[in-house]
């Protein structure tokens, strides 16, 4: 991870009166999944467009794989791109789609044929490769399009909510795509989305925007630390039938308020009420009370806690 | 999956290069999606169909087979030139703004291909339309001008006025579409451009005499160019005598093409309109 596939500087981008990006500045590393969070409009889908030469910046400057701005037409050859709300040619079959793309980047007849047929392997679709994109599910168009972003060996993959609308199965199916394309093929990939779980486990390191500002930029470790407040209660999942059980041993704990939670029958949420209250005694009791603990979550312990944490109150 | 592919065929060192321009490859594959299962066959039946009857009534009709041989032929050709560069008009002008709402167009502006290259790929895929118009209008005219000697000539000129007037309007349905903030703007404004062009050649007197009407034949190309392909097939003037008449047409297509050329890469776009981006 030392290779810098992708470094951004001051980037902004203006449109009118309003700014969507401003001054961005941010490295990437090979091999790194670098996760692009924020709210609604925060300018993570026009970072993106500005890394991959659609939008033009207002100011600013950066490189893909060494390849200045100033050449677009270079750093298109070294990105691979699935947009946001990517269309689709429904009358044309997946590998027809792909073949035609790896032709616009310049490959041989042959060799576009030999790619479509590889990706579309790798992406699971091979048994549909001569099917027409419309008979396609949500989910099948999704790895199609993940496909398309790596016809031309990219060094540099933009995947811009490549999980939105996709059942579990097919979440899965498409996180697992993205480790692969950093772990096997060694490319950097920038992976938008909303869903901070899949952050937490796909991502190496996040960079979090908001009002199209940088508000911090990190592993995920570090960004959780970073805004993580003294622990104040914690989340207990136990079997429902044993929830009267632990309810009970955990009454016995000073400093500790037990409750339920009314539309989760399996919960229970533990609040320190007493300085020097200690939330690990109450998995220490529950433990030595011979009852089965299903997740335990400290409050304030997550990415996503950080996460509303900044873009709530607008700075790390 | 991925990963455990490492020998790939990339676009990288070991890949060999296409030897087609990026506009090429562009053209080929909106030809195809024309022509393959796209609108052009049913656009081209419908075309044969109005030719039909057209021909049939040309040949047949009380009042109109008084016509002169030749004038029935000019009418045909007529017709086909302006239906013709018609569909080409409609489906240039749905080009760029009718991917961009489709969700298409991006992939494309990610590719290397540049704007102008996409723009060529685009006018040159629309024009296939017109050339297939006129390659099916060819038998009519056949038919209607043998014994006469007409039909080369009337071919020629259909073939060479109906490029021009094609070349020029897909140009500006593209440069409507590209700067037009919806499709549905786009081909609005097409077809009123359309009308506004077509209008004039079908006035029941012809065209308005003297020289103001000379002056508003000549600044219309559609009318223009019809009016040269009459001066031409029925009035049997020399095919240099009246080639003033084609001046509006060329200038349509160098200022509708050079704009859209010169202007590709900043108005080829991800949004429509004044304020896109």
């Amino acid at each position: 991870m030392t290779t810098v596939t992708l470094d951004a500087a001051g980037l902004t981008k203006r449109f009118g009166a309003r700014t969507a990006v401003d001054d961005v500045s941010f490295t990437a590393h090979r091999g790194e999944v670098l996760g692009l969070l924020g709210p609604n409009g925060a300018g993570k889908t026009t970072t993106i467009r500005l890394l991959t030469t659609v939008l033009t910046p207002t100011a600013g400057e950066f490189s893909v794989d060494g390849v200045p701005c100033s050449q677009p037409t270079e750093i298109r050859r070294r990105v691979g791109v699935l947009a946001e709300s990517a269309g689709y040619p429904g009358h044309q079959t997946g590998r027809d789609y792909l073949r035609y793309h790896a032709r616009l980047f310049g490959l041989a007849r042959r060799d576009a044929e030999t790619v479509a047929t590889r990706l579309l392997t790798e992406v699971g679709l091979a048994e549909r490769a001569s099917s027409r994109i419309s008979t396609y599910s949500r989910g099948m168009r999704q790895r199609l399009g993940i496909a398309r972003a790596l016809v031309n060996d990219p060094s540099v993959v933009f995947l811009d909510e490549p999980t939105l609308g996709l059942d579990p199965a097919g979440q899965r199916q498409v996180l697992g795509i993205v480790r692969d394309i950093a772990a096997g093929r060694g490319a950097t990939v920038v992976l938008s989305t909303h869903t901070l779980p899949e952050v937490e486990e796909v991502c190496t390191t996040v960079l979090i925007l908001n009002g199209g500002r940088v508000l911090t930029v990190g592993s995920v470790a570090d960004v959780t630390r970073a805004v993580a407040a003294a622990p104040r209660s914690a989340r207990l999942r136990v079997p429902f039938e044993s929830v009267d059980r632990a309810a009970d041993a955990l009454a016995g704990v000073t400093g500790l308020l037990v409750r339920a939670v009314d539309e989760r029958p399996d919960l229970l949420t533990i609040s320190m009420t007493a300085v020097g209250a200690d939330l690990n005694e109450a998995l220490r009791v529950v433990l030595a009370a011979g009852i089965p603990v299903l997740s335990f979550e400290v409050e304030g312990a997550r990415l996503g806690d950080a996460f509303a944490a900044m873009t709530t109150a607008g700075t790390p | 999956m991925i990963a455990a592919v490492h020998e790939r065929v990339g676009a990288g060192e070991n890949a060999t290069r296409a030897r087609e321009p990026g506009w090429w490859l562009v053209a080929g594959q909106e030809c195809r999606d024309l022509w393959v299962s796209g609108r052009g066959p049913v656009l081209i039946f419908a075309f044969s169909v109005l030719l039909s009857v057209i021909t049939y009534l040309t040949a047949t009709n009380q009042v109109l087979n008084f016509l002169e041989q030749r004038e029935a032929v000019n009418l045909t050709l007529q017709v086909a030139v302006a239906v013709g560069v018609l569909v080409t008009l409609v489906v240039s002008a749905d080009a760029v703004s009718g991917e961009r709402e489709r969700g298409t167009l991006e992939s494309l502006l990610l590719t290397p291909v540049s704007r102008r290259g996409i723009v060529l790929g685009k006018l040159a895929a629309a024009l296939s339309l017109w050339f297939a118009a006129f390659v099916v209008a060819v038998p009519y005219v056949w038919v209607l001008g043998r014994g006469v000697s007409v039909v080369v000539p009337a071919l020629a000129l259909g073939l060479g006025v109906g490029t021009l007037l094609a070349l020029a309007l897909a140009a500006l349905g593209l440069l409507l579409s590209t700067v037009s903030s919806s499709n549905k703007v786009s081909l609005a404004v097409s077809l009123f451009l359309l009308l506004a062009l077509f209008a004039p050649t079908q006035l029941p007197t012809g065209a308005p005499q003297g020289w103001i009407g000379d002056v508003l034949v000549r600044v219309n190309p559609v009318a223009a160019a019809l009016h040269y392909v009459s001066a031409v097939l029925v009035n049997g003037r020399g095919w240099t005598r009246d080639l003033s008449y084609l001046i509006s047409p060329v200038v349509l297509v160098l200022l509708a093409g050079g704009v859209l050329v010169a202007a590709a890469p900043r108005i080829v776009r991800l949004h429509g309109g004044v304020s896109g981006s």
